[in-house]
Parts: C-alpha cells; structure tokens; sequence
C-alpha cells in the first residue's frame, strides 16, 4: 500500500484494485493515529459505456445489454427496463408473465442476499461463515438454473412477458429449495445476532440515524436499517406486486448489525412471497404482443432491486432504438453514507462499513469525474469546460 | 452473546465428500433448460431474418439465394453467441430450438465457431461471395 505523508495529516489510499471488494473504486482516507478523520470516494473505473451503446442498438437486442449491467441482478436490471418499454408502448404483460417476473426477482433478491452476507463475513474475517453461506447460496443458484436455464443473465424476460413457463416439477423443487433456506437463514440470523466475535465487528459500527440516511439519501436495505420505510415494492408497486404484497422489514439501530438482521428479515418476506405465488399462480399467457417501434416518448421505471432502489429513464423518439436510457443504480445513492460514516470509526472498520451497504461499483460507474492534482477533491464541469478539458488533454499528449 | 455458534456446521461439515466434479471423468449432467448450440431447421425457415435482426450479438447471418426455392445459408458464429434464445423467441416459424445437448464447446481453434448450415453448393457460393479470412469450415462437411 502507498502511503503519503502530508503536514499534519496522513491520506492512506485504498484501491482502485481491490478495495475490499472484487470491483474497481478508489477511497482516500485521512486518518489521525487509527481513527479516519476524512474520505474521498473515486469512481469511474470500470464505466463501460452501456448508456451510450444501447442508443445504437434495437430494443430488442438492449433487453440483453442491460441485463448484463450487473451480475448479480441481473433480472431486475432487464425487468426495469422492460416494464419501462412496456409503458411506452402500452403493453401489458399477462398477470402469469408479471407473476413469473416477481418469482425470479424475489429468488435473485435470496441469492443476492446471501452473496452479501457471505462477503459481509468475509470481510468481518469471519470465513466459516462467508463459505457455509455461499454453499447454501448454490441451492438457490440451482433453482434459479432449473428455472431458467441459466446461473447468471437468467434471460427470463422478453419485451412483453416472460421466455418460460412453471411445471409441476420445478414449483416443487422451488419448494424443497425454499424450506431448506429458509431453516438456513434461521440459523444465520442466529448467528449474526448472537456471535460474539462478530458482533464485535458490527454492533455500534456505522451507525446512521434515520435523519441523515433520509439527508444522504439512503436506499433499499440500507436506509430500512436506520427506519425509513423506502421500498419501491410497496411506496409504487410494478408487475405483480400490487397482487402480492410484501412488509417492510425496518430497524432503528442505524449500525451494521441492523443491516444485517434486515437483509436477513426480508429474506423472510420473499420465501413468504415466492409460496404465495406458487400457491396462486395465475394461468394464461406468457407473453403479450410487443410493437417493433416503440412510440415516441418518455418513461421512468422505479423497482426495487436487492441493493435499493433502481431507477431506469427511457426516451424514445418512435424509432426501433432507444434515443436516451439513463440508468441509476442503488449503490451511487448509498455510497454517500460510506464516505460519511467513515468519519470518526477506526481504518480496520472501513471494509465493513462499505461492505455494508452491499456496493456493486461496476452498476453505478455511469460517469467519470474529472480530477486534477491542485485539486484533490474533484470538482464539476460544464459540458463546454469538459470539452475544453478534452482537447487540452490530448494537446499535451501530442507534445 | 455466544461463542462459536457456526462450530456445529463446521463439525458436521467434516463427514461429507468434496463437492468438486471431477469433469471430465465425471458429468453431472446439465439442466433441462440449458440453451445450448443453436439448431436450425431448413424446412420450416422462410428467410425473413428477424432471428439475424434480432440477436443482441449479432452471431447470425440468414443468407437468402432463392426464397421460393427455400435456398438459404444460415450462417453462426458459436463464438459471439450469448445464448441468450431471442432468436428462438424471434422466429415465428418455430425453425430455431435452442437444446441442452451441445454445451462442452471448447476447441483449440477457432474453426469449430463459424458454423453454416444448408445445402453444400449454396455454402459455397456463399463462402465465395465473403471477405477472405472470414470463411471456416461449414457444419455438415
């Protein structure tokens, strides 16, 4: 690790490679002895231009581009974006497709769930439970293959409905897979509030009360754990969750523990909601007729993704491509909090802090911040300025 | 507060085999509905290529000599392919199924990626007509 000493200050960098998590992102830490008095986030580092791709392609073949935003959810990327086409175009997938649609959201929201709680505790230093966690997370990665054909980019949506149908078989292996994680989950929940070495970790770390996630603008789980009632599931329900409500599941605490008990509470709501589907699922279609060309206009779509709130903006302008898709993903929002919360904890209680709020750094990279050395806390440019910082660029390049 | 309370799962962690696979001596077996190589069937295909407009990666080329005479090359590029099944989706005539039974594709070279499909003589007409470099082996040679 580089470290710089300045006069009565000492920034310690953390990242681009690595910072604690697999993904690229840069934080500097100013700290005082152990304690972190300062930090600046950097992103940028893995933008790879899929706003701008979509525009070249129809809407048809950017159902598979946007799926591949994130790995992890990738399904709720793709229903985003489908329910914001379907607005557009008038469409309305048949009640099956929608309940499809929420089934596979609410498996990928389990898997997602468990992949954070495994890395939570890896973080944590805590390894037995990352690995036992993650090889409980295979059954539902099983599920969700046998569903789907696939692990990842599940391909489970088309314009205007859903690929597959349920058998009798697969609702009952659904089934098995849902008892079994759920007698899971029980345990791990046990564990994360009874712990002693883990509690350690989490307890009375990070804590944000319910002002400063509402000032920072907290989403998803994140924000339930300082006890804002945030989800879209519930504030404006999409495809079929007017029909299958979910509880928010919220806590006052603020601090990691909290989040970790509500991530695994609402573990619970979607085991809940995956029987009832399966209990009441309603026949007919698959899919409804989509037109090529979508009409000229503009759509927003809000869903609630594992990490938070997910936020698509779609303008077409009547041609067979997207003119402008804007996408913002839940982890920009929450991000905020971590250079806050930072402030004031030890540097060894930073990877948890920013494990906490479950970031996926390859989602949100939709910008890239423009930095120069006199000024080490980045600042905002015109369009024209950005331009103008473009052609010098490559001016001194060229000397 | 507890001590070691994931002790039992690491206990009885201890009695269970590896869950390794050991591919390829041993194959589990793939789920039902994996997408795997594309197949295409002649006799139902019309040539209208929605399934070519259609394919987010672009790995498929429907070639039409005669359309009265069901006179098609449809070419595939395995490489480029995301599996993801528009095009199965896309074809009204039903001629595209995406199957679970050709899914170990790797190779040392490239040649087993570019697959042509349809009658010998039109595959080579319409290797001839392609850029050099481009061509590789047809499927059914």
């Amino acid at each position: 690790m580089n470290t710089k000493q300045e006069p009565q200050r000492f920034v310690i960098p953390i990242g681009p490679q690595h910072p604690a998590l697999k993904e690229p992102g840069n934080f500097q830490f100013t700290v005082d002895g152990e304690i972190v008095t300062k930090a600046i986030v950097r992103l940028g580092y893995a933008h790879r231009g899929i706003e701008k791709a979509a525009e070249e392609r129809t809407w048809i073949q950017d159902l598979y581009l946007i799926e591949r935003v994130c790995g992890i959810c990738s399904h709720i990327h793709a229903l985003a974006y489908c329910l914001a086409v379907e607005q557009l175009a008038h469409v309305e997938a048949p009640p099956r497709a929608q309940a499809i649609r929420v089934l596979v959201a609410e498996l990928e929201r389990i898997h997602s769930h468990f992949l954070w709680m495994g890395v939570s505790g890896h973080e944590a230093g805590f390894d037995t439970f990352f690995m036992y966690s993650w090889r409980d997370r295979e059954r539902v990665m099983n599920i969700l293959e046998k569903l789907t054909g696939n692990r990842v980019n599940y391909s489970a949506n088309v314009l205007g409905g859903v690929k597959f149908d349920l058998d009798q078989e697969q609702i009952a292996s659904i089934r098995g897979g849902i008892d079994f994680l759920e007698e899971r989950t029980r345990h791990y929940l046990d564990v994360v509030a009874t712990d002693f070495m883990f509690l350690q970790r989490t307890r009375g770390i990070g804590v944000m009360s319910r002002a400063q996630a509402e000032i920072m603008g907290a989403v998803g789980p994140t924000a339930r754990a300082s006890n804002v009632a945030r989800d879209v599931r519930k504030d404006a329900p999409y495809a079929a969750y007017k029909e299958y409500p979910v509880d928010i599941i919220l806590d006052e605490r603020g601090d990691l523990e909290a989040r970790f008990e509500v991530r695994l509470k609402e573990l619970f709501e979607s085991f809940h909601l995956i029987r009832k589907i399966l209990d009441t699922l309603p026949g007919g279609e698959l899919t409804a007729r989509m037109p090529r060309k979508v009409p000229a206009g503009e759509a927003v779509m809000r869903v609630e993704a594992p990490r938070g709130e997910l936020l698509y903006f779609i303008r077409s302008n009547g041609s067979d491509k997207p003119e402008r898709l804007k996408i913002r993903t839940p982890t920009i929002c929450n991000l905020t909090s971590v250079v806050k919360l930072a402030i004031g904890h030890q540097l060894a209680d930073v990877p948890m802090i920013l494990a906490g709020i479950d970031p996926c750094f390859s989602c949100n990279d939709r910008s890239v911040q423009i930095r120069t050395s006199n000024d080490p806390d980045g600042r905002m440019l015109s369009w024209d300025e950005l331009r103008q910082h473009g052609i010098d660029f490559y001016k001194r390049l060229e000397k | 507060m507890r001590i070691g309370v994931m002790f039992p799962d690491v206990s009885g962690a201890l009695m269970r085999h590896s869950a390794t696979e050991k591919y390829p001596f041993q194959r589990q077996g793939v789920t039902a509905r994996l997408r795997s190589l594309l197949k295409w069937n002649p006799e139902a295909c019309t040539g209208c290529g929605l399934c070519a407009m259609d394919c987010p990666a672009e790995a498929i080329q429907v070639n039409v000599l005669d359309r009265k005479a069901k006179r098609f090359v449809f070419a595939y590029q395995v490489d480029r392919c995301a599996f993801c099944g528009q095009c199965v989706e896309s074809c009204r005539q039903g001629a595209l199924e995406m199957a679970n039974d050709r899914w170990e594709l790797a190779a040392l070279n490239k040649e087993p990626f570019m697959l042509y499909f349809g009658d010998p003589d039109d595959i080579k007409t319409v290797l001839a007509a392609e850029p050099a470099g481009e061509a590789g082996i047809p499927a059914d040679k």
